[in-house]
């Protein structure tokens, strides 16, 4: 649920009730003071009856006004309290009730006592309440539509900053080195959120650096002593009269070094990219890099019997550093030679858009997707590394290709897009 | 032939001049900057493999030194960074080759036997084993003056066994030498690639040179 849906929801029956509750309020203290104002304008009719009964020794005449109606009535009541009240009385004229505040009061006039009734219409006053009713219902409503809109437009800007942090946060990536990119905001939440956001992305980063500067000069300082242990074996594999089984000794080890050597520089070579060590770029010629390297490898194939189908079109020119498109190439090439069968094949497809290179090969027993992933690799590879494919994908991702990996007809199928970034 | 081995670790130093004394080139080592300063100062080397990475300051400030005195000992720099900047950096002012650890001994002796002939020959140089006869710069192999004809793997093949003559080559650094990757597999293919050179030698009227070493490699020899 969204947060302003939620708001609304408390917020909306709440206005409702306070306003209907205070119209109410509003009703009752407008009427009072309406009676109250009635009552008075009674007591000023009753002051001036007394007057002229005073002054003429006479009742004035009764009157029968729309607003105002001026009765007498015998009494033999000589105690009568004057009493204000409200009653209906029936308009036979316009055929509805009509309710007028009543004062009576004692009067005497020549020793006769009349009870005298002064009756005024309340019709003003509730044709003012009913108005009251109107416009409160009215502000109520308009309120209400006021409310929406704000919800809708006022808030969603209010709000801008947030879903631009959040944007923001969303396009955090670790080894892109970009900064977060937070807008000014004078709101306090989205200061501190911003503030927060950026102090953790930046411990993040931080810790990420080390991490890789750790990776890196540990290797470094694995290259030295990896350089003794196979020098020293390398000498030692020149001595005369060596047994059978001291061979073997020498020959394990060796292969362990190269190993450890072969997995330090690779891993080496994923953190330089990774840390975009790799900063010049030039518009490399794609397709003579591939025929270089294809032509580097030529024998190779055909010690391993393997047909090469190329289809290369000339000049084909990509923006990359041109050491990183020798190794993207090499590694390709070398993963189809590789896992290829005797007598197998292996096709080169280049054009203005992609690099697809296929070839034959025993089936994948992993999913093709996870071997981009590092120190994934087939059962049947023997002891490569793992890392080959990594490196491809570490490369592209660096220029933003998209690669792709499938086993389809018998065949391995590595495609890799260059767009948007071909030329 | 002088080399000078400008390298601070101890082991990998005495490592290197005991293959390349091997091979007959006259090794001394400097194990840090001010002796390598020193040594350079006094001494003129036919080729000077050099560490970047030195106590008492960068290896890549003896070669603007030796630049700026005019010297023309060949350099070969041996780094640990395998970084890009600093072989850029190091061909830049002048050095010959790069070649990063670890390696294998055999390719640096073929890397030095390469600067060496450029330097002093200026590649007009002429490899004489017995009654092979190479001349590196036409690229032209002879046996008793009939010509071999060799792939351009066969040659370079051919050169780095020279180049490493009477020494054992593993089948690694010979797969690494040529196609300078990690081409994984079990280097059965080398095999094939060297009975096809063997076979041409042979057939050229040369004894077999091409000794196999059960488990371990090849060694080029007359013996």
């Amino acid at each position: 649920m969204k947060l302003l849906v939620k708001y609304n929801r408390v917020n909306i029956p709440i206005i409702v009730i306070a306003l209907l509750i205070s119209s109410m309020g509003f009703y009752f203290i407008i009427h009072f003071a309406l009676i109250h104002q009635l009552d008075k304008d009674l007591r000023i009719e009753q002051m001036e009856i007394v007057h002229y009964v005073k002054e003429k020794n006479a009742l004035p005449e009764t009157s029968n006004y729309k607003d105002q109606k001026i009765e007498f009535n015998l009494t033999s009541n000589n105690f009568f309290k004057s009493k204000f009240s409200t009653e209906d009385v029936f308009n036979k004229r316009e055929n509805e009730s009509e309710s007028y505040r009543t004062l009576e009061f004692l009067i005497t006039v020549n020793g006769k006592n009349y009870i005298a009734e002064v009756k005024k219409s309340q019709q003003e006053t509730e044709d003012i309440v009913q108005l009251i009713l109107i416009i409160t219902l009215a502000v109520i409503i308009f309120l209400i539509l006021i409310l929406f809109i704000a919800n809708r437009f006022l808030l969603a800007s209010l709000w801008k900053p947030f879903h631009h942090t959040l944007e923001e946060l969303k396009q955090f990536n670790l080894s892109s080195k970009n900064k977060l990119n937070l807008p000014q905001t004078d709101i306090n939440e989205f200061k501190e959120l911003n503030e927060t956001a950026r102090s953790m992305t930046q411990k993040v980063s931080n810790d990420y650096e080390l991490l890789k500067n750790f990776t890196e000069n540990a290797s470094h300082e694995i290259q030295t002593p990896l350089a003794i242990i196979k020098n020293k074996i390398e000498l030692l594999s020149q001595s005369e009269n060596l047994t059978n089984m001291q061979i073997h000794s020498i020959q394990s080890m060796s292969d362990a070094a190269s190993r450890l050597s072969k997995l330090n520089q690779s891993l080496l070579l994923l953190t330089k990219i990774e840390n975009r060590q790799f900063k010049n770029t030039e518009n490399v010629n794609l397709s003579f890099v591939i025929n270089h390297c294809i032509e580097n490898f030529e024998e190779l194939n055909a010690l391993k019997n393997i047909c090469i189908e190329k289809n290369i079109t000339d000049d084909i020119f990509i923006e990359m550093n041109e050491s990183l498109a020798e190794i993207l190439v090499s590694n390709i090439i070398i993963n189809a030679i590789k896992h290829n069968c005797p007598g197998g094949t292996i096709k080169i497809e280049l054009d203005t858009g992609s690099l697809a290179v296929n070839n034959t090969g025993i089936p994948p027993q992993l999913n093709t997707t996870e071997l981009f992933e590092r120190f994934k690799k087939d059962s049947s590879s023997g002891d490569s590394l793992g890392l080959g494919l990594s490196i491809v994908k570490t490369i592209c991702d660096t220029y933003e290709f998209t690669v792709s990996y499938n086993y389809k007809d018998g065949m391995h199928v590595v495609k890799i897009n260059f767009l948007p970034n071909y030329k | 032939m002088k080399i000078l081995i400008i390298e601070d670790e101890k082991a990998l130093s005495e490592s290197i001049a005991t293959y390349l004394a091997s091979q007959e080139y006259n090794c001394e080592i400097a194990g840090d900057y001010t002796t390598a300063i020193h040594k350079t100062e006094y001494n003129d080397y036919d080729c000077i493999l050099l560490d970047i990475t030195l106590p008492g300051g960068n290896g890549l400030k003896i070669l603007e030194r030796l630049k700026e005195d005019k010297k023309t000992d060949g350099v070969l720099i041996i780094s640990a960074k395998n970084s890009l900047d600093d072989k850029i950096k190091g061909l830049n002012l002048g050095a010959d080759d790069y070649l990063s650890k670890p390696f294998h001994l055999s390719e640096l002796n073929a890397r030095v036997a390469a600067i060496i002939r450029r330097k002093y020959f200026d590649g007009n140089s002429v490899l004489q084993f017995d009654n092979l006869r190479i001349d590196t710069q036409s690229r032209m192999v002879t046996v008793e003056n009939n010509p071999v004809e060799l792939t351009k793997k066969e040659y370079e093949l051919l050169l780095y066994f020279v180049s490493n003559k009477r020494r054992l080559i593993s089948k690694e650094a010979i797969a690494e030498h040529l196609w300078g990757s990690d081409i994984g597999g079990n280097f059965d293919f080398i095999y094939t690639h060297i009975k096809n050179l063997r076979k041409k030698l042979l057939d050229a009227g040369e004894a077999d040179y091409i000794k196999s070493v059960y488990g371990m490699g090849y060694k080029f020899t007359s013996q």
